[in-house]
């Protein structure tokens, strides 16, 4: 499952916060030109190492997680801009192109 | 307890949301993403406030100032139906200099929306497939059992779809509609007996859109005969009947298509016409010259 529904979704952060746990949650702002998701789209990271849902795939996926890994630890939101230039993506063999600015957030008790 | 802590606690947030959520209510999530202030404690970035569409807020971005114009704003955003979009504080209240620079995303949390089907013929087996692909939650309703047995929807995606084998249409409608908010209905039952049972049921429960599957003179035939019994005008003249898009549909997924392409498009406020229209319109103009 890509997406998540927005009940799950703060259900799960509502869980963990409960149990003292972090939750970074990184949440597509702003999109322009061609990208794989919505403004809006959300990804969450627990303490655990598990996640849920997703900013968009092979294309970002791994910066967001470095910010995000950066986050849990530090426990400082920030809002990161990613470019996907054409030649990335097509290096990558995606189609997106563009530029995602990821709003890289820590939601706790 | 400093200020420091109260904006930096997310759970009171996190729980209004759930709770807005469960009762089927709208609201905007905004979060402070840049701020001038970013040393201070006052307006960090990760603060939030949490504004319902009746204008009630949780949470707060460290400043009333600040929350009184993101709270005004939110509204704009709602009305505005984007799921989330980003502002700079200058965009839309210039007066609050000191914040001017400070950049706010807002975020529309509603309940995923719903659909409610009588019928679980061709075309209601379709329509529920097709929308619970597209991120309905769909209950599907038929007073004959075996039509809607988890057998016949039981791949992963169509998991999520209720089944509900109905003694009363108009009962089983009536408890899967609820308050009506954010739920769609589409009447697509094999006869004009049950299409005015379920039609009367959802004109009285007053759901977002209701639209009901037939022939012109079947479905007039529904509407004159509510009509003689009283049903409300306003609300018989925004049933969709007969049902659906004009998209040619023949066969009973298509026509399921064409079904859930209305309510998408009564929902986001389409048009319903082709994004190209304007290119043709173009083209003819240039050729009438």
């Amino acid at each position: 499952m890509s997406t998540i529904a927005q009940h799950d979704l703060y259900r799960l952060i509502g869980e963990a916060n409960g149990r003292g746990e972090r939750v970074v949650v990184a949440t597509v702002a702003h999109t322009r030109g061609s990208t794989p998701q919505r403004r809006g789209a959300k990804m969450l990271f627990f303490e655990n190492g598990k996640t849920a849902g997703t900013v968009g795939g092979g294309c970002v996926e791994a910066e967001v997680w470095a910010e995000a890994r950066e986050a849990m630890r530090s426990g400082q939101p920030a809002l990161h801009h990613f470019s996907l230039t054409a030649d990335e993506a097509s290096e990558e063999g995606m189609v997106c192109g563009g530029t995602m600015d990821i709003l890289i957030d820590v939601w706790e008790k | 307890m400093s200020t420091n802590q109260t904006e930096t606690q997310s759970q009171p947030i996190s729980n209004a949301i759930r709770e807005l959520l469960e009762e089927g209510l709208t609201g905007a999530l905004a979060t402070l993403m840049d701020s001038p202030k970013a040393e201070s404690n006052e307006a960090r970035v990760g603060a939030k406030l949490l504004v319902k569409e009746s204008g009630d807020k949780v949470g707060s971005l460290g400043n009333d100032e600040l929350d009184s114009v993101v709270t005004q704003h939110s509204l704009a955003f709602l009305r505005a139906r984007d799921d989330a979009k980003t502002f700079r504080v200058v965009e839309f209240a210039p007066q609050l200099e000191q914040f001017s620079g400070a950049l706010v995303l807002f975020e529309r949390i509603e309940a995923e929306p719903r659909l409610v089907i009588a019928g679980a013929g061709h075309v209601g087996a379709s329509l529920a497939r097709l929308a619970a692909l597209v991120g309905y939650r769909v209950t599907l309703i038929d007073d004959r059992a075996e039509f809607v047995a988890r057998e016949l929807f039981a791949s992963p995606h169509e998991q999520s779809i209720e089944l509900i084998a109905a003694k009363s249409w108009s009962n089983a409608l009536r408890a899967a509609i609820g308050s009506g908010r954010g739920v769609s209905v589409a009447i697509v039952t094999r006869g004009h007996k049950q299409d005015e049972d379920c039609l009367q049921a959802a004109i009285d429960s007053n759901p977002d859109y209701i639209g009901m599957i037939g022939s012109k003179r079947r479905t007039n035939f529904v509407l004159d005969k509510l009509r003689e019994e009283g049903a409300d005008e306003d609300r018989l003249k925004r049933v969709r009947a007969p049902i659906g898009l004009d998209i040619g549909a023949v066969s009973p997924e298509e026509v399921a298509l064409a079904i859930l392409a209305e309510i998408v498009a009564e929902r986001r406020r389409g048009s319903g016409a082709p994004l190209s229209a304007w290119r043709r319109d173009l083209r003819r103009e240039t050729a009438n010259r």
